[in-house]
């Protein structure tokens, strides 16, 4: 019984520690990203389909710097931890599920590295990814 | 026979001096018109337009207030013009419009059990502009530079009846915290 204590306290300590602002991924994919890619990540007219599509950009060069740069992500009204949460959300909510299950983590210091880096020409850039995707 | 007939005849001449047949009518005109009217009274009104709560939507009973006021807990970041007084209700669109898929959404607590709902804003559109029950609240609205995060677009926007005609204000989730 007694040893039980501290290892309360700390988780106790630990949860009181995070930021009170620290929201759920999915309710920031709601708040920040759905009112475009649609609650399914299938997306309005004109906006990339997300289901078995974002998963596949962290596979090829410059696709995880990609998914941060797009205006979507990096002019979110998120902070670099809570992109990478989002990010990491949404790579396993719409897969493709392989993918989901053994990439890397985006972190918040990797979002900060990438997010200094506007991305203007979105479409381009885009069409390249896609087309290294389809040559492996 | 007699006594019973004057026991009838005190009863009716009794009930003349203290009724008047105007006032009869009077009465049975008003219960029938109130009757009438009681569906239309507003507790009625919400009941008659809500079905089962959707997944993650507070329960019926702990919803307070008027879908057709302003001051509904759910529409804190309104801009337009409610469906709820233009044909349609609080998360349906009036008969003729379309629904935009692309909305802007926003959180709103509900005073009814203190808890915070993601609440997406959807327009609806194809008809003319409804211009009832005018609602701008704008809790939590940002300048168009941060679309997202803005009600003063149009979201009919890339729709095939691009005209604006009233907002919608649906309960998609929990604004739970990280866990």
């Amino acid at each position: 019984m007694r040893r039980g204590g501290p290892g309360l306290g700390l988780a106790l300590a630990l949860a009181l520690s995070a930021p009170a602002s620290a929201r759920d991924p999915a309710v920031d994919y709601m708040l920040e990203c759905q009112g475009c890619h649609l609650p399914d990540g299938a997306g309005a007219t004109g906006v990339p389909d997300l289901r078995d599509g974002i998963g596949r950009f962290v596979g090829v060069d410059g696709g995880r710097a990609y998914l941060v740069r797009v205006p979507g992500s990096s002019q979110a009204a998120l902070d670099d931890a809570a992109l990478a949460a989002v990010l990491n959300w949404m790579i396993r909510a719409f897969g493709p599920a392989e993918v989901a299950l053994r990439f890397r983590p985006f972190d918040a210091k990797e979002v900060a590295h990438f997010r200094t880096e506007p991305l203007v020409e979105v479409d381009a850039v885009r069409r390249g990814l896609v087309e290294r995707m389809s040559a492996d | 026979m007699k006594p019973i007939d004057g026991i009838f005849s005190d009863a009716a001449r009794a009930l003349a001096r203290r009724t008047s047949r105007r006032g009869f009518l009077g009465r049975l005109g008003t219960a029938l018109l109130g009757g009438a009217a009681l569906p239309l009274l507003p507790v009625a009104r919400a009941g008659a337009a809500a079905r089962d709560p959707a997944p993650g939507e507070p329960s019926r009973a702990s919803e307070l207030g008027d879908p057709q006021r302003c001051g509904y807990w759910r529409y804190c970041a309104m801009d337009g013009f409610l469906a709820a007084c233009c044909g349609g209700s609080h998360r349906s669109c009036p008969p003729g419009t379309e629904m935009s898929p692309v909305t802007w959404l926003g959180t709103c607590r509900n005073t009814a059990d203190g808890r915070d709902y993601v609440i997406s804003y959807n327009d609806c559109c194809g008809k003319d502009i409804c211009g009832n029950c005018i609602c701008m609240r704008h809790e939590g609205d940002r300048p168009v530079y941060t679309p997202s995060r803005s009600n003063d677009i149009d979201w009919c926007m890339g729709r095939a009846g691009i005209v604006y005609n009233s907002t919608v204000a649906i309960v998609v989730g929990v604004a739970t915290e990280k866990e």
